[in-house]
């Protein structure tokens, strides 16, 4: 072993303990880098998820917007639900 | 430009980000060519555009999906020759995009409102999909604001705002009757905006949207609009009129069903629904999908996909409509 080794470990007995681990409510809203408008929800309780919750945030209501037309039509509607 | 963190280019370091992205000197100007020919100026015009291009300031960019579909922005991101994004994204600083940017939840609403507070009055703001006003603009909400208010906030402050696509334009799909969530685009939802482009189509072409920041990099100003805020070197041309199977309506030989002698000759597809007489737009000479083929070449009519209210008044698709 080299002399000037130092070992990995350098806690002494002065440093403050480690934090507790955390809890609480994680929000991420925007979720980026995909298609569409999501938000996620976690609640966490000592560093672990207990609970989790997602959201689409937007809505057009395709659906009410092709009620009663030429069914012919429908592909081009529906085909606006996602572009990517 | 004063803002003293916006910095002017230089023609080596243009280059030396172009060489890096494995761009040419010659594909460089073959771009600026298009984007000449695309704003309908004389090829002389394209040394301006690459001297404009070299130099210029990269404006920030913040791009806001709404109501959207996120067509626009694979429109924009799926060009390839001579790779318009990649060219795109050298000449502008892109500091705000939900779909292509790395950070994510508060910390990408950090880009956003830091260059809305940084470059007020200087960044370029694109919108993408209607805004939704029912209901206290709940139908759309991007870190807890509704669309409403982030496009009233990010839009007014801007140097300039274009819509892409025809939903930011004037509400679009989401719009059309019944309009379950009130949904209108940016000239309803925050009046009054000192420079608005619009670029609808559905999606915008991406050599439109090129064309559109290009013209303003090179001559300072925004390309000339009609009433509607949609340039003329764009939405200036009848499809109909400059429709390559125009000689075919001239004899009256129509396709008169799929498949039939007419269609597979290549005739007029007006009988079929075609909306070719009723729409403005360049698709005839820009074309799609890198420039190679569009609907109307492809055997299909024209839905008339830059028109307001398209949707309501164009459908049904299939049934003739007026010349």
């Amino acid at each position: 072993m080299p002399k000037n080794f130092l070992p990995i470990v350098t806690k002494t007995s002065e440093e403050p303990p480690p934090p507790p681990p955390p809890s609480g409510k994680v929000v991420i809203d925007p979720i980026t880098r995909i298609e569409g408008h999501l938000r996620i929800e976690v609640e966490v309780q000592n560093g672990r998820v207990t609970d989790a919750w997602s959201a689409g945030t937007m809505f057009r209501g395709i659906e009410l917007v092709m009620q009663g037309r030429d069914p012919r039509d429908a592909w081009i509607f529906t085909q606006r639900i996602c572009g990517v | 430009m004063t803002n003293p963190r916006l910095v002017e280019g230089s023609a080596s370091a243009f280059e030396e980000r172009l060489t890096r992205q494995g761009v040419s000197r010659r594909e460089f100007l073959k771009f600026c060519g298009l984007m000449a020919g695309t704003l309908a100026l004389p090829a002389r015009y394209a040394g301006r555009i690459a001297h404009a291009l070299e130099t210029a300031v990269r404006p920030p960019v913040v791009w806001l999906n709404f109501q959207d579909c996120t067509a626009d922005t694979e429109s924009f991101l799926r060009a390839s020759q001579p790779d318009v994004d990649d060219l795109l994204l050298d000449i502008l600083s892109l500091n705000y995009h939900e779909t292509v940017m790395v950070p994510s939840g508060r910390m990408s609403i950090k880009s956003l409102d830091d260059t809305v507070r940084d470059y007020a009055g200087q960044y370029v703001c694109v919108v993408e999909g209607s805004i939704p006003t029912r209901d206290g603009g709940v139908y759309c909400g991007i870190g807890g604001r509704t669309a409403l208010s982030i496009a009233q906030q990010v839009c007014s402050q801007a140097l300039a705002t274009l819509t892409v696509g025809t939903c930011a334009w004037e509400g679009g799909l989401a719009a059309a009757v019944p309009n379950p969530t009130g949904a209108v685009g940016v000239k309803d939802a925050v009046p009054g905006l000192a420079t608005l482009i619009n670029l609808p189509g559905c999606p915008v072409n991406v050599a439109n949207l090129t064309a559109t920041i290009v013209h303003f990099l090179t001559f300072q100003q925004w390309p000339e609009t009609d009433e509607t805020g949609r340039p003329h070197f764009a939405y200036g041309d009848e499809i109909h009129e400059e429709c390559p199977r125009h000689e075919h309506y001239e004899h009256e030989e129509f396709v008169r069903e799929w498949g039939d002698l007419g269609h597979r000759q290549g005739w007029c597809l007006f009988q079929m629904g075609c909306r070719g007489p009723e729409a403005h737009h360049n698709c005839p000479s820009v074309k799609w999908n890198d420039g190679t083929e569009w609907p109307i070449g492809a055997g299909h009519g024209c839905l008339g996909c830059s028109e307001q209210r398209f949707w309501d008044r164009h459908s049904p698709f299939y049934v003739p409509g007026d010349d």
